[in-house]
């Protein structure tokens, strides 16, 4: 057994050498936003933070993780309370079939922290490491604007208070 | 082109779709999600050759490993044949013979995957090799290796109009192509899994499928139990686009869990999901079309061939491809479908666009250059436009018999609003390439056939245009319904098994509903999986979940509605008429007077039934008194696209720089739904045009790339972000407030922008896809 820290808890995780992380996040801890797909890295779907930074948590075993701070699209928002790049995906329609929005959405929360005022052309390279096959990439660089347009203006309200 | 009164109070509004929160905190559940308590793990024992029997079968070792709880072999299974939607899959679930590398075989039931997996290897498999054939014109072949019992090649679906000879003769320029696409995978984002458990001898299936109603008769003919102990739950899709309807695996899952008497899960990786369920049809057009001087095209002859794999029966892939050349005056096609040792080949959006549809699209712009025509214009004095004649096979038995029995079997209620039968509905893609024209700026930015926009050194930039159309109500097997019911609240649900694919369907359906009764999208609930609750459905597929299922989830809100004002009416308003009576935001009240006093909410009017009834439900249920005529083909869904690119003739790479695609689906009922629709389906164009293909194995026909890694799909900064989508909404006669389908047209119309545009670049026609060797091959060809 080892100790995870996921979404600002500590749990307690099953940490046998062959296991990877996105398999206990999703069957162990139930974090099922955390999406499985091609399970070699290249797609995204399986995108969580670690210490703020992307991994695709397919090719991470668990024990890589111990020590770090790992985030799921769990632990950025919820149905009714959604963090302002959640909100800006669903105002700009940025899926259809969401398998992939998980990881877009990490993958963008990432981003904007490095570059909070990007180009619509800096949003698309930078979103160029998820596969979307619904296609809705369009939307999703609309979503990061959106988002960083949000995000930049709460940034400034809270700096004004 | 008329434009109907709109006076729509949710159908048209970009509301966001229902399940948006759900799908960006990543809580929608899809199949993968789903376990049970008492559940087992599944895996499927795939066949390593490509056409084989098995001679013997020894699982004991694979029994004897702890963990294992069953294996499940051909020997347990009913022979039965079942048959997937539009013969997408034709056999049985196991019967001992592989026919493609990737077959299944047989299945293993372990306390984990790990277990199933190991137990896999340890079952002693005798092959006894048969013949194989992998190349459909070889499969054509008299003494050609027969893969299924019914031979190898379907019956021909032919059509001839006017008269050949003739339109030869007047032809002033004629061309000739021979043309051959790769086949495209659906490469999913998303696996799929199936779990399933009996109760009993009733059978419970949690699976990701867009076809719940298809799957349970699948289950139904292949165990030969009755549809009232099958229940299928169906649960949103990752990217389907017609892979996820009813698919062996499911059946496996069924069969192996009833062995074993345990709840069961299948959960297939995705190698399994690209490589043994099923792909897009590989294809062969030879055709000739000739025009005359001035562009008007006299003749077209084309011949297609397509291979179905393994267990594909489909036999009519792509009429409306042609009938798109409405004004073309003589001509003749032919489809044959073609059996071979290779993967299953079936129903991929765009289905028949995206292999004879783009054909013809290059075989009329070879014509369109040769006689030096604008392909824009070429297109506008060619295709179809309203009222025009379509060229269907008559005859087929689901346009039940000729005309005059196919207007026979129409309702003699429908008859009137219908269009005249056999010539298009609505629509036609002159409107849309005018707009598309005009937003692009095409004639400011196209130069000429196989002449660049731009050269910068290397880098030549060419435009190009592409046209689409797709039907978008064919029936298949039964006609789709929808039931609507009213709750003591004033809510409504509608229930429709239409699945969920991810395109929103479920929030179109709920506004079709919101709108005709008067309610609020929120007011809406919808249930689309669950075949013990709804109404038998198609399913989302063909384009026709909005044509068809619409047609009749507004009937049965329609009907709901009627309920509810009689009861109103009787109740509240001295048992006047009910047209004197209207719903205005969940209210209804006098004809005209919105704000009238005298106005009741729908919780009021399901009150009165209430304590009037007591002891009985106080909820109305709608539903649709006919069913949508037999076979509406007439209807169908066009897309124009404009391309820039910019290919590197010294590297053969080609960006896509530019888009501006053009819709007409009818009345549109969420504009950002079709918009991801469109987009969705100009870059799944894209990627069949510049990338995607299938590598199969030159001797064994296994795929070679059944993974993401090796097959490419487009990534976001691969399309231009400021791509435009443009709406002609030429509403429809019978489609629900005018609404006709989108899904697949967009496709077809973004291969033909982009392969046109590297033609205009480079001055060379490449095969698709356009791979950087191809370019570069056909580049030097041309020196």
């Amino acid at each position: 057994m080892a100790t995870l820290k996921v979404n600002n808890r500590a749990l307690e995780v099953d940490s046998r050498p062959d296991r990877t992380l996105a398999d206990v996040l999703r069957n162990d801890l139930g974090l099922i936003g955390v999406r499985v797909s091609c399970s070699e890295g290249e797609c995204g779907s399986c995108t969580v933070l670690v210490d703020g930074e992307p991994h695709t948590s397919c090719l991470m075993l668990v024990n890589q993780a111990e020590g770090h701070e790992i985030t799921t699209i769990e632990g950025i928002g919820t149905t009714d309370d959604l963090h302002p790049i959640q909100q800006a995906f669903v105002e700009e329609q940025g899926f259809q079939c969401a398998f992939c929005t998980p990881g877009f959405i990490l993958s963008a929360k990432a981003f904007l922290a490095e570059n909070p005022n990007p180009t619509a052309d800096e949003a698309a390279v930078a979103m160029s490491g998820n596969i979307c096959r619904c296609g809705a990439y369009p939307y999703i660089v609309r979503s990061v604007l959106n988002a960083a347009e949000k995000l930049r203006n709460e940034a400034g309200t809270q700096a004004a208070e | 082109m008329g434009k109907m009164e709109r006076k729509f109070s949710v159908v048209g509004k970009g509301a966001h779709v229902k399940d948006a929160r759900e799908k960006v905190t990543g809580s929608l559940k899809y199949a993968v999600d789903m376990k049970l308590q008492n559940m087992a793990y599944g895996k499927i024992l795939r066949c390593p050759h490509p056409h084989a029997k098995i001679a013997k079968i020894d699982t004991s070792k694979a029994e004897a490993l702890p963990g294992v709880l069953g294996v499940l072999t051909h020997e347990d299974v009913p022979q039965n044949d079942w048959e997937s939607a539009w013969f997408n899959y034709r056999g049985k679930v196991l019967d001992g013979i592989g026919r493609f590398v990737g077959d299944d075989m047989a299945a293993v039931a372990a306390q984990t995957e790990q277990i199933a997996e190991r137990a896999l290897e340890l079952i002693e498999v005798e092959y006894e090799i048969l013949p194989h054939v992998l190349d459909m014109e070889e499969a054509r072949k008299g003494d050609a290796p027969q893969i299924r019992c019914e031979g190898n090649e379907r019956d021909p679906y032919e059509v001839k109009w006017g008269d050949v000879a003739k339109g030869e003769s007047e032809a002033d320029v004629t061309v000739e192509c021979d043309i051959s696409y790769e086949s495209q995978q659906y490469a999913p984002l998303g696996r799929n899994a199936c779990l399933a458990e009996w109760m009993g001898d009733k059978v419970t299936l949690w699976t990701s499928s867009q076809t719940p109603s298809e799957l349970r008769d699948g289950v139904h003919e292949a165990l030969g139990i009755p549809l009232s102990k099958i229940r299928v739950m169906a649960l949103p899709c990752g990217s389907s686009f017609g892979q996820w309807w009813s698919n062996n695996f499911m059946i496996v899952t069924v069969l192996l869990a009833k062995k074993i008497r345990q709840a069961v899960k299948i959960e297939l990786s995705n190698e399994e999901c690209m490589g043994t369920v099923k792909r897009r049809h590989l294809e062969r057009t030879r055709g000739k079309m000739g025009c005359t001087r001035d562009g008007e095209i006299t003749v077209a002859e084309i011949d297609h061939i397509i291979d179905n794999g393994g267990y594909g029966f489909k036999d009519d892939v792509g009429f409306f491809c042609v009938d798109m050349w409405g004004k073309a005056r003589n001509g003749h096609y032919a489809v044959h479908a073609i059996n071979t040792n290779l993967l299953t080949a079936g129903c991929m959006r765009g289905v028949g666009d995206c292999t004879l549809g783009a054909s013809v699209e290059r075989l009329a712009d070879r014509l369109a250059e040769k006689v030096g025509m604008d392909p824009v214009d070429f297109r506008i004095k060619n295709q179809i436009v309203a009222g025009d004649e379509l060229r269907m096979q008559h005859s087929r038995d689901n346009m039940k018999g000729d005309r005059d029995a196919y207007i026979a079997s129409i309702p003699p209620h429908l008859r009137k609003d219908w269009p005249e039968l056999f010539h298009l509905s609505a629509g036609g893609t002159r409107a849309i390439l005018e707009k598309g024209a005009e937003a692009f700026r095409w004639k400011q930015r196209w130069r000429g056939w196989a002449t660049p926009n731009r050269i910068d050194g290397p880098k030549r930039h060419g435009v190009g245009v592409g046209t689409g159309a797709h039907v978008c109500g064919v029936e298949f097997e039964g006609s789709s319904s929808s039931m609507v019911r009213i709750n003591p609240d004033g809510s409504a649900k509608v229930h429709c098994a239409v699945g969920r694919q991810g395109q929103g369907s479920e929030t179109t359906q709920s506004q079709v509903a919101a709108e005709e009764l008067g309610l609020s999208l929120d007011q809406i609930e919808i249930e689309t999986g669950d075949t013990d609750s709804c109404p038998w459905n198609h399913g989302s597929l063909a384009s026709s979940t909005m044509y068809r299922t619409g047609w009749a989830t507004r009937a049965a809100a329609n009907d709901a509605r009627r309920q509810l004002l009689e009861i109103a009416s009787r109740e509240f308003f001295d048992g006047v008429d009910i047209d004197e009576l209207e719903i205005t935001d969940g209210e209804v009240h006098p004809k005209g007077e919105p704000r009238s006093n005298r106005r009741f909410t729908f919780a009021q009017v399901l009150n009165e039934l209430r304590s009037e009834t007591l002891g009985q439900t106080s909820s109305i249920t709608g539903r649709p008194a006919v069913p949508m005529p037999p076979s509406t083909t007439f209807a169908r869904q066009f897309g124009a696209q404009f391309a820039e690119v910019e290919v590197d003739i010294e590297t053969g790479q080609i960006k896509l720089l530019d888009f501006v695609a053009v819709q007409d689906s009818g009345t549109v009922v969420n504009p950002q739904v079709l918009k991801n629709q469109v987009i969705g389906g100009a870059i799944c164009g894209a990627g069949f045009a510049i990338y995607e293909h299938l590598v199969f194995d030159e001797e064994t026909g296994a795929i070679k790339n059944a993974n993401l890694l090796d097959y490419k799909l487009l990534r976001c900064a691969d399309f231009p972000h400021q791509a435009q989508v443009l709406f002609e909404e030429a509403p429809d006669p019978v489609g629900p407030f005018g609404a006709r389908g989108a899904g697949e047209s967009p496709i077809a119309a973004g291969i033909s922008a982009v392969a046109q545009a590297v033609h205009n670049a480079t001055g060379v026609w490449v095969d698709m896809p356009m791979t950087p060797e191809r370019v570069i091959r056909a580049l030097a060809q041309a020196h």
